[in-house]
């Protein structure tokens, strides 16, 4: 006779069946899934719109067709060949340049300045492309006209003015005429500090503002006739400012693409995880479920099934169970996806258009299914070993427990081992789809594995120790805390699993609080005494002197001024190599075109020599090279460099190299040359100081008195500033990371769902004895509680334990969180007894003779 | 024809080694209905389940109609069981989830091919249950429920049943509808018949009495002519 498998379509139908049977407890199963593919869809999903609002608008987000920044004033020679490029392009083609600085701003007759971002443009011609959307409403050119300034909402908030109020910047006062409500193109601008102002250029010009060699970054906006070729006028502007960041409409914004992709791939590995403990829910489920269905397995197989169309039929259910949480993950991750933007914040300053992810649904609908099967077919691959003789007889063969049986057993699992670490490897191959990084990939696919065997060791003896103490005092103890202790031993209890999974979320919350605790604290407290806390940028040369006059006489200063010239020089070659073929050496380009370098003909306060030594005459042709960016360029003593300073070109040879302490202005600066060397050239003036927190308001209020235009930084603004993007990040993360919580919980819950034949039983026969429903819920109350409380300590001590080896890579000082690790404990211990009580209130009402009788 | 050889069956319980059936030797020819009875833990559901091809012996041979089904691996096996035997079990087994009609298909669709609906309704009317053929196990009586397992067993047309207590988890009224079942489908499919059951007015109606006791055959008792005529 033909021997036939069983269909497909047939054991779809004995699947589809069998899930019938016990709705609840597969549903957690699909909720497990949906959880990990909601975050990993709202992520991705967020991301793709966010690059689709990206292209779309890229016109706009430029504010022209193409953008040219430079940082330091164009010479008149680049002007003309700018002016030369438009020219050949047509009457059609327009250029202005857009210029954003640092600044100080008051009120007047409130002399407390506030450091803004200024940003100058000419109201006739920008933006070429967008918006500048301005409340009350009137056109850009109205607002800015003459002395007048448009202000961000932040700056009128921090400085509690008005609209109609004036402002001071540096030696003007101008009038707030409207608030910035959206610039088109803020993702273009740099990351800035403090609110933003906006005048015009001319206004720029007039204030005073702008000295030679003064930080400010320039953008040359071009809009283009719509015939020009953007690869040809590109190459054109590239020539005529080749200092210059060129970038045209079509790449939108490489860094902001570029951050974008980085953090898609760092959240995505974050869902993964979610979806990972999710898909070990699902596993721990099935695994369940298959003992639950023995005697069907068994009768199957005395029929003729073979494995393979019982594992068909397995297969089928799982596949089943897996689509329908991925899709209603993907319904979800709408969901999250519309939510995930007031979650960023004011990390993206863009309104996102959002659209349906088809990509990021059909990642994770792929994502979901393949972690799914993966994780499942060790547990189904479990059916090979029924034996169809249990229809006859439940007196299984048990085996020794013997050392070399327990050996012989598990070899007799090769297939499943070798499942999982197929099922490793695929996840190493999920995670390089999810980063685009191979590095990456391997490194999550063994911290995961080393994660899951160290959690599961943890849970595990967590759970002998657990055993241990209570065999020695059970018959101490109160009987419902005794018999809710033992039902963590329950057989088919996946107590383990659910430690380690549970335990995984815990983790990883409380890892990146701990993290981010750590590295605050870290920042507050190296900030010593002599460290300088307020920093001045753009000193004239013939304000330097007055400065520093002007510190010696203020009150509070701990730790006098300390100014540095810094003089702007384009590196030529380094020992013969050009700077085009640098790129190699992972020093930004931007640092050798546009290099700060500075004078001293004697070793600069808190710099140590290194190797080498200092010249002694003012005319050497020599150079002095801070040790780490020495490394990175591949310079040592002896090394030839040539600079270009101002259109001179001059080589020197390096003699010295040092280590600059931290506690100087020194630090920022790389190159060290000659006095002699460097005359003439136009300098900006750098300087830092300590001054006692109490007096360095009244201090910045005299300093803008005296000198308008020097912008101050302080240094408690800059803590603030970092811990407000730190928390932004730590709270993206801490929400992706919920649902890993939530996946541990589901495990909890399916876990809880599928021993609910068991538990019922057990609390019918309770009943029967005379317990009453309020000792049931005590019983079951200790056995959530106590299995929250130890995955709360598993998870609490492998993020201590994490945040310690990463804390010491860091060289960060650790210390133990004894408030979060407390919270982390009790919160898993809270969450754990609800979600076990949702999942099993249904018992509590059970007659025992309903239970009874079904026997 | 069904040949044993000096059969052994251990099993392993913790470090305890239980000897289930101890050197079982016997012959059964094709078309012959066999009680085998004994105690409870005598052994008999066990070499049931070895002759069935449901789990291995020990020691020993155990042939189907010349086919070594003692050392055959478990693709094998389940095509043995599959084709060759039907089986009809003391709590039914019965699938829960599917319906009388699809759990007598199922072997069918296991073994054969998805054809044999024909022969389901055939079997399941043959049973007196063709008004219950879309019922599923919760809802059948347990005498309608071993009734369906009774066409399952017969729905490939295997050349041996085999049945475990067929009529142990039925009131006498139900037990004997089935038995006289199980004996009519016997007989007009001229199947070979194992029985174990410790009901001696069931075993009286074998062609052959085998008595196991402490897992080795003490009597095996030759076709009283009344039934060998019968056959």
């Amino acid at each position: 006779m033909a021997r036939h498998a069983l269909s497909w379509t047939r054991a779809a139908a004995i699947a589809g069946r069998d899930l019938k049977s016990a709705p609840g407890k597969f549903a957690f199963v699909v909720l497990s899934v949906a959880v990990g593919v909601a975050a990993l869809v709202g992520v991705r999903g967020f991301s793709e719109s966010f690059r689709k609002t990206l292209s779309t608008e890229s016109r706009g987000l430029m504010g022209g067709d193409l953008s040219a920044r430079v940082f330091r004033l164009p010479t008149d020679a680049e002007n003309l060949k700018v002016a030369a490029v438009l020219k050949k392009y047509g009457s059609e083609a327009r250029s202005t340049w857009v210029v954003e600085t640092l600044s100080m701003a008051s009120l007047t007759g409130n002399p407390a300045p506030v450091l803004v971002t200024l940003k100058a443009v000419d109201p006739a011609e920008y933006p070429y492309y967008g918006k500048a959307e301005l409340s009350p409403a009137m056109p850009l050119g109205q607002a800015l006209e003459g002395d007048s300034a448009v202000v961000a909402e932040e700056f009128l908030i921090r400085t509690n003015a008005h609209v109609g109020e004036s402002l001071q910047l540096g030696n003007r006062s101008f009038k707030i005429t409207a608030i910035l409500t959206q610039e088109p193109d803020r993702m273009s601008a740099g990351a800035g500090m403090g609110p933003r102002v906006m005048i015009s250029s001319d206004a720029l010009a007039r204030s005073g503002l702008q000295a030679p060699g003064s930080r400010a970054s320039r953008r040359l906006l071009l809009k283009l006739p719509q015939s020009a070729d953007a690869v040809a006028v590109r190459k054109d502007v590239e020539n005529a400012l080749p200092d210059a960041q060129v970038m045209d409409f079509r790449e939108g914004n490489p860094a902001l693409s570029q951050g974008l992709d980085h953090a898609t791939a760092i959240l995505s590995l974050i869902c993964l995880v979610a979806m990972v403990l999710g898909a070990i829910g699902v596993a721990m489920a099935m695994h369940a479920h298959l003992e639950q269905r023995m005697d069907m397995l068994a009768i199957l197989k005395a029929i003729g099934a073979r494995s393979s169309d019982l594992l068909r039929i397995f297969l089928v259910q799982t596949l089943g169970l897996g689509l329908t949480g991925a899709l209603l993950g993907v319904a979800a991750g709408g969901a999250v996806m519309v939510i995930l933007p007031s979650v960023f914040g004011k990390l993206i300053p863009l309104r996102t258009q959002l659209q349906f992810p088809w990509h990021a649904a059909g990642a994770g609908l792929a994502t979901g299914l393949l972690t799914t099967l993966l994780f499942c077919l060790p547990p189904l691959l479990d059916v090979r070993g029924v034996r169809p003789v249990l229809v006859l007889r439940r007196l299984v063969e048990q085996g020794s427990t013997s050392f070399r049986e327990r050996i012989r057993r598990l070899a007799g699992r090769w297939i499943q081992m070798l499942f999982s670490l197929l099922t490793i490897a695929a996840l190493g191959c999920i995670a390089w789809a999810l980063s685009d990084s191979v590095e990456v990939a391997w490194r999550f696919a063994a911290a995961f594995a080393i994660t899951v065997v160290v959690l599961l060791t943890l849970a595990w003896v967590a759970l002998r120790v657990l055993r241990f103490t209570l065999n020695r005092v059970r018959l101490r103890l109160p009987s419902s805390l005794r018999h809710g202790l033992a039902n963590l031993y329950r057989p088919g209890n996946q107590s383990a699993a659910v430690l380690a999974s549970l335990g995984t979320g815990v983790m990883l919350i409380l890892l990146v609080y701990l993290m981010q605790g750590s590295l605050l604290r870290d920042l507050h407290e190296t900030a010593s005494p002599k460290l300088p806390n307020i920093f001045l940028i753009d000193v004239t040369s013939d304000e330097a002197q007055g400065v520093k006059e002007f510190f010696r006489h203020q009150q509070g200063v701990t730790e006098p001024l300390d100014l540095m010239p810094v003089v702007s020089g384009r590196i030529v070659s380094i020992n013969s190599t050009p700077l085009e073929k640098l790129d190699d050496r992972h020093v930004p380009r931007r640092m050798l075109e546009n290099a700060e370098l500075s004078w001293s003909d004697t070793l600069p306060a808190g710099d140590k020599l290194v190797q080498g030594k200092w010249w002694t005459r003012g005319d050497a042709q020599e150079m002095a090279v801070g040790e780490g960016l020495a490394k990175r360029l591949q310079i040592g003593i002896g090394s030839a460099v040539q600079i270009d300073l101002g259109g001179t070109v001059h080589t020197v040879k390096v003699t010295a190299l040092y280590r600059a302490d931290g506690q100087h202005v020194g630090a920022r600066v790389s190159f060290v040359l000659p006095r002699e060397l460097l005359k003439g050239q136009s300098t900006a003036w750098y300087g830092g100081a300590h001054v006692a927190t109490a007096k360095v308001g009244a201090l910045e209020r005299a300093l803008f008195a005296a000198y308008p235009t020097i912008t101050v930084i302080n240094l408690a603004d800059v803590f603030s500033r970092i811990e407000t993007v730190v928390d932004q990040i730590t709270f993206v993360i801490h929400f992706l990371a919920g649902f890993s919580i939530l996946a541990g919980l589901m495990i909890l819950a399916s876990s809880i769902a599928s021993a609910r034949f068991r538990r019922m039983r057990e609390a019918v026969v309770l009943k029967t004895l005379g317990a009453t429903r309020m000792r049931i819920v005590r019983t079951f109350s200790v056995e959530f509680s106590v299995l929250g409380l130890l995955a709360g300590s598993v998870g609490a001590i492998f993020a201590n334990g994490l945040t310690r080896v990463l804390l010491k890579r860091m060289e960060v000082p650790f210390h133990v969180d004894w408030r979060a690790t407390t919270i982390a404990l009790l919160g898993t211990a809270v969450l754990a007894t609800a979600t076990g009580w949702i999942a099993s209130y249904r018992i509590l009402g059970l007659r025992p003779l309903e239970v009874l009788r079904e026997e | 024809m069904i040949e044993v050889r000096n059969v052994t069956k251990a099993i392993q319980n913790g470090s305890r080694r239980v000897e289930i059936l101890k050197g079982i030797t016997l012959s059964i020819p094709a078309g012959q209905f066999v009680a085998i009875v004994g105690a409870s833990g005598s052994g008999k559901s066990t070499l049931l389940g070895l002759l069935a091809g449901l789990d291995t012996p020990s020691t020993g041979e155990i042939w189907l109609d010349g086919t070594p089904i003692h050392n055959l691996n478990e693709t094998a096996l389940a095509s043995v069981r599959g084709q060759k035997i039907g089986f009809v079990f003391q709590s039914y087994q019965l699938i829960a989830t599917l319906t009388a009609l699809e759990n007598v298909l199922l072997p069918h669709e296991l073994n054969l091919d998805g054809s044999g609906l024909q022969r389901a309704r055939q079997l399941l009317q043959a049973v007196g249950l063709g008004e219950r053929m879309e019922h599923y196990p919760v809802q059948l009586s347990g005498g309608e429920q071993q009734r369906v397992a009774l066409a399952r067993a017969f729905v490939v047309e295997p050349p041996i049943v085999m049945a475990d207590e067929p009529t142990g988890n039925l009131d006498s009224t139900n037990g004997k509808l089935v038995l006289d079942l199980l004996l009519e489908r016997n007989r007009a499919a001229k199947t070979t018949l194992v029985l174990v059951t410790h009901d001696a007015d069931v075993a009286a109606c074998a062609d052959r009495k085998i008595v196991l006791k402490d897992g080795m055959v003490v009597e095996d008792t030759l076709p009283e002519p009344v039934h060998a005529g019968q056959n």
